[in-house]
């Protein structure tokens, strides 16, 4: 064991919490490509979409093309969420069986006549006649996947070389399917109602901050969590499910902004470039292109760990991007994933499209401004500033976190 | 302080949260750069690190969790993902097999 393993558990605070989170993350993450051709088919077909936009008028093309949009949303996503949750706790049987269990969490509100939603904007609230009409069970994807693959995985080790030779392939698809087929009953009837419950909770609770205006404030937990690489967590872990929801029900939402915009990111970076200590400044132009462009947002997270007051700034721009956006009612169709201008672009309804990139603008302004006064316009470069190289600084973080272990 | 003898690495993973976005991008930087070396870089999540790596590196933010994956991997600790003077010298140790204390 040497110095370079002493928290072998990693079992702070944050470690733990950013475990969770790539435990939600990863299952969302693989499938983004089906989260983004949903995005893509939804902003150029959809009835108010790209395509008749440019015609002109209802296209019979895009009226057949944007049937595909519904079932990608509402039932491909959640079941590959099911899927990677199950084959990232036990392969692809976990995998197999996971996506049978959500089968059943997904038809809850088709099947049983007691479970009815809740009015979020005084309409009636009907219930769905057909898998067609249900939302996307994100949620219950989350608990399911996991859930059925590790009580498989229980099961194949508990009967692990108790099977007689020649049996193991009917005993294995057999555990399989009733393993699966009996969580899908689970699904209908526990964890469906329960998840679709805490759905609609969220969901309510989502509308009440944007309605009331105060949803700029989750600026206030999203930018530090996303420097201290939670970034991931929260997009994929929180927002897109939310967004999903949102997105089924209104056509796009503003929950796929809130932490992929790459205005307050882009705003520190040109703070530091500018005013930032002399010895990182040649470091942060490409670090803008992979950021900006690239939509690679961890690379700003170390310039903000270097001058930990940046944080307010990037609060403050983040607040006024989602304030923007909260006003003029912006959103995007679908996850922009990774958090460039370019995925921002490709996934804006048309009618949003320019005030959405204003959005970037004002986020990355606001951030520069208020960085750059933090960081007294570079003239105020005090002896520790000048004097600051990377090497002493990332001692310095090691004895933060020594201290931190300590405390 | 651990010491890293360049000439044995083979094989060095590049970690981050997702193991699709920095680390990937990072990856393809050494790649080039130990091409010539016979080494081989590879990404992966922090989660799932390769068990026959010979050095991990990643953003300091994210040690714990490597640490926490693979205990008896040397773990490279860096803060920015580009031009950080801790991956210079690890690339510079492992092309000229000199040892580094890191």
């Amino acid at each position: 064991m040497t110095d370079y393993t002493p928290a072998a558990t990693g079992t702070g605070a944050r470690a733990r919490v950013q475990r969770f989170g790539a435990f939600l993350a990863g299952m969302v993450m693989p499938n983004l490509g089906a989260f983004i051709a949903f995005g893509l088919i939804t902003s150029l077909f959809i009835p108010d979409g790209w395509v008749n936009k440019i015609a002109g008028t209802q296209t019979d093309v895009s009226t057949q093309i944007s049937s595909v949009v519904g079932p990608l949303i509402v039932i491909l996503i959640p079941i590959l969420i099911a899927f990677t949750g199950g084959f990232r706790v036990y392969g692809h049987r976990g995998g197999v069986v996971g996506a049978v269990a959500l089968v059943g969490a997904m038809m809850a509100p088709v099947a049983l006549p007691w479970l009815t939603g809740i009015s979020l904007n005084g309409e009636e609230v009907t219930r769905p006649g057909s898998i067609a009409e249900i939302g996307p069970t994100i949620l219950a994807a989350f608990v399911l996947g996991p859930l059925t693959a590790w009580v498989l995985k229980k099961w194949d080790n508990a009967i692990a070389g108790k099977v007689k030779g020649g049996f193991e392939m009917l005993v294995d698809n057999f555990a399989a399917g009733i393993i699966g087929g009996a969580m899908a009953v689970v699904g209908l009837y526990i964890v469906g109602p329960i998840t679709f419950w805490i759905s609609q909770g969220l969901g309510w609770l989502a509308n009440a901050l944007i309605s009331t205006g105060l949803l700029p404030l989750v600026s206030i937990v999203v930018e530090p969590a996303k420097v201290l690489f939670l970034n991931n967590a929260i997009n994929h872990g929180v927002f897109t499910p939310l967004g999903i929801e949102q997105a089924a029900d209104a056509g796009k939402s503003i929950f796929f902004m809130i932490e992929s915009n790459p205005g307050p990111g882009l705003g520190i970076l040109a703070a530091m470039l500018l005013f930032g200590p002399r010895a990182v400044r040649p470091t942060v132009p490409a670090a803008m292109v992979v950021h900006f462009l690239g939509g690679i947002h961890e690379i700003y997270f170390p310039y903000v760990l270097l001058k930990p007051i940046l944080i307010v700034a990037a609060i403050v721009g983040g607040a006024t991007g989602v304030l923007w956006e909260v006003i003029f009612n912006l959103g995007l169709v679908g996850p922009a994933s990774p958090g460039s201008v370019i995925a921002w672009a490709l996934v804006s309804p048309p009618d949003n499209l320019a005030l959405n990139l204003v959005g970037i603008v004002l986020a990355a302004a606001v951030t520069f401004v208020i960085g750059a006064l933090l960081l007294g316009f570079g003239r105020k470069e005090s002896a520790v500033d000048a004097a600051i190289d990377l090497e002493a600084a990332q001692e310095k973080s090691a004895e933060n976190k020594a201290a931190a272990k300590k405390a | 302080m651990t010491t890293i003898d360049g000439s044995s690495v083979k094989k060095v993973i590049v970690a981050c949260d997702a193991g699709m976005g920095s680390s990937v991008m990072l990856a393809s930087t050494l790649k080039k750069q130990l091409a010539k070396n016979g080494v081989t870089v590879e990404h992966s999540p922090v989660a799932s690190i390769p068990a026959d790596a010979d050095v991990v590196v990643t953003q300091a933010g994210l040690a714990d969790r490597a640490r926490a994956t693979v205990p008896d991997i040397p773990v490279v600790p860096f803060q920015l993902f580009l031009g950080d003077p801790v991956v210079t010298k690890l690339v510079k140790a492992i092309q000229d097999g000199t040892t580094v204390e890191v």
